[in-house]
């Protein structure tokens, strides 16, 4: 499963199946910090997923 | 494989949940979450009588997330209400950066239909945060906040606001509470009681109870997040090791900014105004100060001398 940090950071993260949460745990990223979606669409974070799924999160910059 | 992404919580709807919401656990999908924080934020405006009736409201739009997703919120709360909304944009003078958020204030405003003014530090102070940050000792973040206080609070009452908004979240409130705990501010926190001692406009923070993450969440959905540049000056070290605690804390332990702000709003309101916490008017400029001359004064007295 491609999950999509940057523009030019993309990890490989090889699980058949599970929860966006535990994906960003492996990943050493806070829930509450980021927003994910999957191929496009934004998912909460107790959807599972794996296989070809293509996550993108997105990392909140402070302020504003 | 595409897994199961169920539905959302409310009663007979049947779109997938975008996000899961921590207070109350329930899933919801766009329309239903845009509704859930309108709700919020609309009983936090009136639960604390935050907006009267013929009032001028002044909301602080820097451009980012936070400031953006309050003016459209109060837009559409305020929309049927008898009040003015102005928008009102800073710009501290900060090359690189400020030029592109000034653009995404003034077309935000435009959207939305919102009258906008744009008011900056060389007007008001005579200098740029760019020329002061090289003429001070102190942290840019010190100096910027403590001047873009005052030239947002000049501005509002200028154009007569009753009410300034500014677009704090939940962590934002819940990291300056911790941050006066941790710096042992018991000053500011007894000052702060009486939120608006002294000064012109009182201030409202409509977005108080919204965790920061749906209100990124909010302004990706309906279409107005766009991520822009962040500020050249880092922020303070106190303040982003604070963030990383409390989004650890609020991780694990679901409901820890909101508690902490519970128990603060408490305390602030028991110790609000405690001996020696008062203000009084700066001899200088007449704006607030907790003694002598404001912090303005003093931060602009000492740049010219250098
Ligand atoms: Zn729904
Ligand atoms: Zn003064």
């Amino acid at each position: 499963m491609k999950v999509r940090l940057s523009p030019d950071r993309i990890e490989d993260v090889a699980v058949a199946s599970a929860t966006v949460e535990d994906v960003l745990l492996m990943l050493g990223i806070n829930p509450i910090e980021v927003i994910v979606s999957r191929n496009g669409a934004l998912i909460p974070e107790d959807t599972m997923v794996g296989g070809a799924d293509e996550l993108r999160v997105v990392r909140f910059v402070h302020g504003g | 494989m595409a897994g199961e992404t169920g539905r959302c919580s409310c009663p007979g709807c049947t779109e997938p949940p975008i996000a899961v919401l921590r207070g109350s656990g329930e899933r919801l999908c766009t329309r239903h979450f845009t509704a859930s924080v309108e709700c919020r934020v609309r009983e936090t405006v009136e639960g604390g009588g935050m907006v009267r009736d013929g009032d001028i409201v002044a909301v602080g739009l820097s451009g980012g997330k936070d400031s953006t997703v309050l003016l459209h919120i109060l837009s559409r709360i305020l929309l049927d209400c008898p009040v003015r909304i102005v928008a009102v944009t800073v710009d501290e003078g900060i090359a690189g950066y400020r030029k592109e958020t000034i653009r995404a204030a003034r077309s935000i405003a435009a959207v939305l239909g919102v009258e906008h003014i744009v008011v900056s530090f060389e007007e008001l102070c005579g200098r740029t945060l760019d020329a002061l940050v090289g003429e001070l000792p102190m942290h840019p973040c010190t100096i910027c906040g403590v001047l873009r206080r005052r030239v947002l609070q000049t501005a509002a009452g200028n154009i007569g606001a009753a009410r300034l908004a500014t677009g704090h979240c939940l962590d934002d409130e819940a990291q300056s509470a911790l941050m006066n705990v941790l710096n042992g501010d018991l000053g500011r926190i007894a000052r702060t009681g009486i939120p608006d001692a002294g000064v012109l406009v009182p201030r409202i923070k409509p977005l108080r109870s919204i965790p920061e993450k749906e209100v990124t969440l909010y302004g990706i959905v309906q279409e107005i997040y766009t991520p822009l540049p962040e500020c050249p000056y880092a922020g303070e070290a106190l303040r982003s090791d604070v963030r990383g605690f409390l989004s650890t804390l609020e991780y694990r332990r679901a409901g820890t900014m909101t508690r902490l702000m519970a128990g603060y709003d408490r305390l602030r309101a028991r110790v609000g105004g405690c001996a020696g916490a008062g203000r009084v008017s700066c001899p200088e400029c007449g704006g607030p100060s907790t003694g002598g001359r404001c912090r303005v004064c003093e931060l602009l007295g000492q740049a010219g001398r250098r």
